[in-house]
């Protein structure tokens, strides 16, 4: 279970679900990462990440309450858990200190 | 701003339920994000979108979530039950509709299984022949059944294909039985002659007796065990019993020498009696030429040969044995000859098939009729179901488990109208019987459980089909706000029923008036003769001396106005036989009808001279004979009296003409015929004062048992023997009537439900017109039109076609009745007032409705 794998798309939307703490849905994730990466995703693209998230078991999901935008359809919301933030910590801790092992020198 | 219709159908389409509301949404909200700045660019986004998620992890389970049949089953049930109970009209009017039709069909089908099982019996069917004539004569060809006597001997010798052939003399050649006699015992009974090979051609099982040689002498008789049984009270030990036969010049003593099997009911035939056939032969040495032509010629053919190949063989046979003959020969398969009898110029022209071929129609239309009835009748009721439709799909049901629902409705409807129509068929199959003069009976057998088996399936995916996809196909949204649409095909669909049901039930009106009417003009036409007070009855058995004086003596009864004799009767039993006279041409073929009476026939009959007068006891009488009228123009005679005419070797003077007169069936024109007399005949007609038929009878029935003590005095009405000749046409007119009824329930049926579905539709506004001032006559005015029209357009419909069809009916008969303007006018108009009194009750019940009730629901 340890050796669940995290892609890497897949850790940028694990990322802002966990950033936007409990707010987290399709558009909302889709807005912020085309925000920080400049880069534009398709909604589809999201939802499967969201998906292997979920089989995996870094979130959780529950639905929102009917509002009148949307054509009634309720909203999905994700929240982190707790694997899932290990795993995030796991992955920082990772990239830092592989970042750190890098010698102060410049490269020009 | 709507995202793209058939990207978003597509969506809903494959994705999973658990998904797609998430999915939906969100693709909504990028969407209208998008609008604003490029349309063109967000409808594409979207489905491109859509298109991304055609993946697997998206895509839905096949398998639907698997619902728990028996559960589902039960809650289906109980809902069917509560709506029957809650709507036991329409339910009642289903269920008799379907029954009826079910029940009719049941009919039709034992009786079309028995007529083609008719004569079918025989273990060596597909190999046994009937070898037929054909006659060239000047007004076409002829073909009968009758072939020479020594024909079957030759045709097994001379021919390798057959294996076996005998000579019958049918039991239709005595039409008024023979009386057997053991000691103080006489039955009549049934008789037919047969030839050495018989037993090898038909099946017919001795149960006692020597099964290889079973007439072996001129002299000897096998009886039936009903016969044995009646006679001796066993059928043991009476091989070698001595019988007296009474019949004509057939009278002698014969000794038994074995017992029969019983036939089986589907003989068409019967007997009771088989003689060997070289008895009739030595009465009848004429049998043995080859110039004579009477009894009939069986052939068991070897397996699998050619019928056509061996029929062309033996077409010229007869030619080879008889230069002088005229006639061709051919075989045709011995179960044909109950249905397919009849030939015209040398061709089959069906025969019985015919009615068997058009009752399957008519049943097939009745049951057709009966589930359209039912699927209309279930849509037009739509109305009360689809707030239960709109609940259930709102809450999730899928469309097939709504049509699986309404299919297993009807399927209980069929069923329940399968058991009462089983139930009806059960009550009225002994009056069935009576008409049809069939013994039918229900046996289930595995062929009758399946077929009912597999009607129950159709009926019930037939009529339950379209009320179930027609229910299920519902909007929710728009049903559980009330609104529901009909189209305008659908009421041209209801519309169209209600007129071919109509049209039907004209046509069939329209025919049960013209059979009535014919019917009706056959026992009152004037034939010639007269029949009415007249009875008949047999003196077989008595020497012809003591007959003579018997009917001296008859004469003489008070009451008995006279009394005459024959062999030959006025009914279409007589011989045909070519005559010639003066001035005839030799290539000139005419068949004249041969009627053999006695002294004191025709005036008995109180037949019509035209010239000359009757038989006259003065003169010979071989040197007299009387011709009608039609004989005289087909010769050609002018001044025919005391012309000279010339058959079977004699000379004979014409004595008399009468005018025309019917001795057949009214089906044939008057045909060229003559009189021969003789002294004395077996066959009496007694002509009875009016009003002392009782007293009278009584004294002939003394005098006759004088005559010939122990024998029965059977006398019959000569004009019930006339009905008699009619008994098809009486049962045509019996059952058509039936079915004009059966037809005018069903669309009474019909048009009674669509009447309530448009009554209830039209509930708002005929609640309008009431407000603004309509009467309640002028309502009922209204919706009467509308089916007024419907009717109407059915009669135009129906009065050709039941033109047509009553004319062909009426060609068959000679003679017959004209077809009248009111016939066709009085179905209509009677079809019209059925439809109103079926109407009338919902309109005028909506006509009554007050507004205020209808108009306050919205």
């Amino acid at each position: 279970m340890k050796q669940q794998s995290l892609g890497e798309f897949e850790e940028l939307v694990l990322l802002v679900v966990a950033a936007l703490h409990d707010e987290a849905y399709g558009v909302a994730i889709l807005e912020n990462l085309e925000k920080k990466l400049g880069k534009k995703f398709n909604i589809s693209a999201i939802h499967v990440a969201l998906k292997r998230l979920e089989d995996k078991g870094f979130v959780k999901s529950r639905f929102g309450g009917i509002t009148a935008d949307r054509g009634g359809r309720r909203k999905k919301f994700y929240a982190i858990t707790a694997f899932g933030k290990r795993m995030l910590d796991n992955q920082y801790a990772l990239r830092v200190g592989l970042y750190q092992q890098i010698p102060k020198i410049s490269f020009g | 701003m709507h995202p793209p219709k058939n990207a978003l159908k597509f969506l809903r389409w494959f994705c999973r339920e658990d998904y797609v509301e998430e999915i939906e949404g969100d693709l909504t909200e990028v969407f209208e994000k998008q609008y604003g700045q490029s349309s063109r660019k967000a409808r594409w986004n979207f489905t491109w979108s859509v298109l991304d998620y055609f993946r697997p992890e998206f895509i839905k389970s096949l398998r639907s979530n698997s619902i728990n049949p028996f559960d589902m089953f039960r809650h289906n049930f109980l809902i069917s039950l509560r709506n029957f109970k809650r709507h036991k009209s329409s339910f009642l009017i289903n269920l008799t509709g379907l029954s009826t039709g079910l029940a009719c069909s049941l009919f039709i089908y034992l009786w079309i299984s028995d007529e083609l099982n008719v004569d079918r019996f025989n273990d060596k069917d597909h190999q046994l022949f009937q070898v037929m004539q054909n006659f060239s004569r000047a007004a076409g060809i002829t073909t009968g059944d009758y072939t020479q006597g020594p024909l079957a001997a030759a045709l097994a010798q001379e021919m390798p294909e057959v294996e076996y052939a005998t000579t019958v003399v049918p039991p239709y050649w005595f039409p008024n039985k023979g009386v057997i006699s053991f000691g103080d015992a006489h039955l009549q009974a049934s008789p037919q002659f047969v030839s050495r090979d018989y037993f090898n051609v038909f099946t017919c099982h001795v149960i006692q007796g020597n099964k290889n040689n079973v007439l072996p002498d001129k002299n000897s008789v096998v009886i039936s065990e009903d016969l044995a049984i009646k006679l001796f009270h066993t059928t043991e030990n009476i091989i070698g019993k001595t019988i007296q036969w009474n019949h004509q010049d057939l009278t002698d003593n014969y000794s038994i020498t074995g017992v029969f099997e019983n036939l089986p009911a589907n003989a068409s035939a019967p007997f009771d009696l088989l003689f060997n056939f070289e008895a009739f032969q030595f009465k009848r040495p004429g049998m043995k030429e080859w110039g004579n032509n009477d009894p009939c010629t069986y052939l068991i053919l070897r397996e699998n040969t050619p019928i056509d190949g061996f029929s062309k063989k033996i077409a010229g046979f007869i030619k080879t044995k008889d230069p002088k003959a005229a006639s061709t020969l051919f075989v045709r398969p011995f179960s044909d000859k109950y249905l397919h009898g009849n030939y015209e110029n040398g061709l089959p022209s069906g025969g019985r098939i015919f009615y068997v071929r058009l009752l399957s129609i008519i049943g097939f239309f009745i049951l057709v009729i009966a589930c359209i009835n039912f699927m209309n009748l279930s849509t037009a009721k739509a109305t009360r179901r689809i707030k239960e439709v709109g609940v259930k799909k709102a809450i999730g049901a899928a469309r097939t488990t709504l049509i699986w629902q309404y299919l297993s409705e009807s399927a209980l409807v069929s069923f329940l109208s399968l058991l009462l129509a089983v139930g009806i068929v059960f009550v009225l199959l002994p009056q069935f019987n009576t008409i049809t003069g069939k013994t039918l009976f229900l046996n289930f057998d595995s062929t009758l459980v399946t077929g009912l088996g597999l009607v129950l399936l159709i009926t019930s995916v037939l009529a339950g089909s379209y009320p179930a996809l027609y229910l299920s196909s519902f909007n929710p949204a728009a049903v559980l706000k009330g609104k529901l649409n009909t189209s305008i095909g659908e009421l041209f669909a209801r519309q169209g029923l209600v007129v071919f049901q109509f049209a039907v039930s004209v046509i069939l009106i329209v025919a049960v008036l013209v059979v009535y009417k014919q019917m009706e003009y056959i026992q009152n036409k004037n034939l010639g003769y007269k029949k009415e007070n007249i009875i008949t009855f047999e003196m077989e058995g008595q020497p012809l001396d003591k007959l003579e004086t018997f009917h001296s003596e008859i004469k003489k009864i008070p009451g008995v106005i006279n009394a005459g004799t024959y062999y030959h009767n006025l009914t279409g039993d007589h011989g045909s036989i070519e005559l010639s006279w003066e001035g005839k041409t030799p290539d000139q073929h005419m068949d004249f009808a041969n009627l053999e009476v006695g002294y004191d026939f025709i005036e008995t009959m109180d037949i019509e001279f035209k010239e000359g007068h009757s038989f006259s006891k003065e003169i010979k009488p071989e040197s007299q004979i009387v011709l009608n009228e039609a004989a005289i123009d087909v010769m050609g005679l002018k001044n025919p009296i005391g012309k000279t005419i010339r058959f079977w070797g004699y000379e004979r003077q014409i004595v008399g003409v009468t005018r025309n007169f019917n001795f057949e069936s009214l089906h044939e024109a008057v045909k060229p015929c003559f009189f021969q007399v003789y002294p004395v005949m077996f066959n009496f007609v007694v002509k009875i004062q009016g009003g002392t038929e009782q007293r009278t009878i009584q004294q002939i029935h003394q005098l006759h048992n004088t005559y010939a003590s122990g024998y029965p005095f059977d006398y019959k009405f000569l004009d019930e023997n006339y009905r008699n000749l009619y008994v098809s046409e009486q049962r045509v007119s019996v059952l058509s009537r039936y079915f004009a009824g059966i037809a005018i329930l069903i669309s009474c049926l019909g048009l009674f439900g669509l009447a309530a579905f448009t009554a209830e539709k039209r509930l708002k506004e005929i609640g309008i017109r009431k407000v603004l001032g309509s009467s309640e006559l002028g309502i009922v005015y209204l919706l009467s039109g509308d089916f007024t029209k419907t009717v109407i357009v059915s009669i135009v419909i129906a009065l050709p076609v039941s033109y047509f069809m009553t004319k062909h009916w009426l060609d068959s008969f000679a003679f017959r009745v004209d077809l009248e303007w009111w016939y066709f006018i009085g179905a209509g108009l009677g079809a019209l007032i059925i439809a109103w009194i079926t109407v009338g009750m919902h309109t005028v019940k909506a006509a009554r409705v007050n507004p205020t009730q209808c108009l306050k629901v919205e």
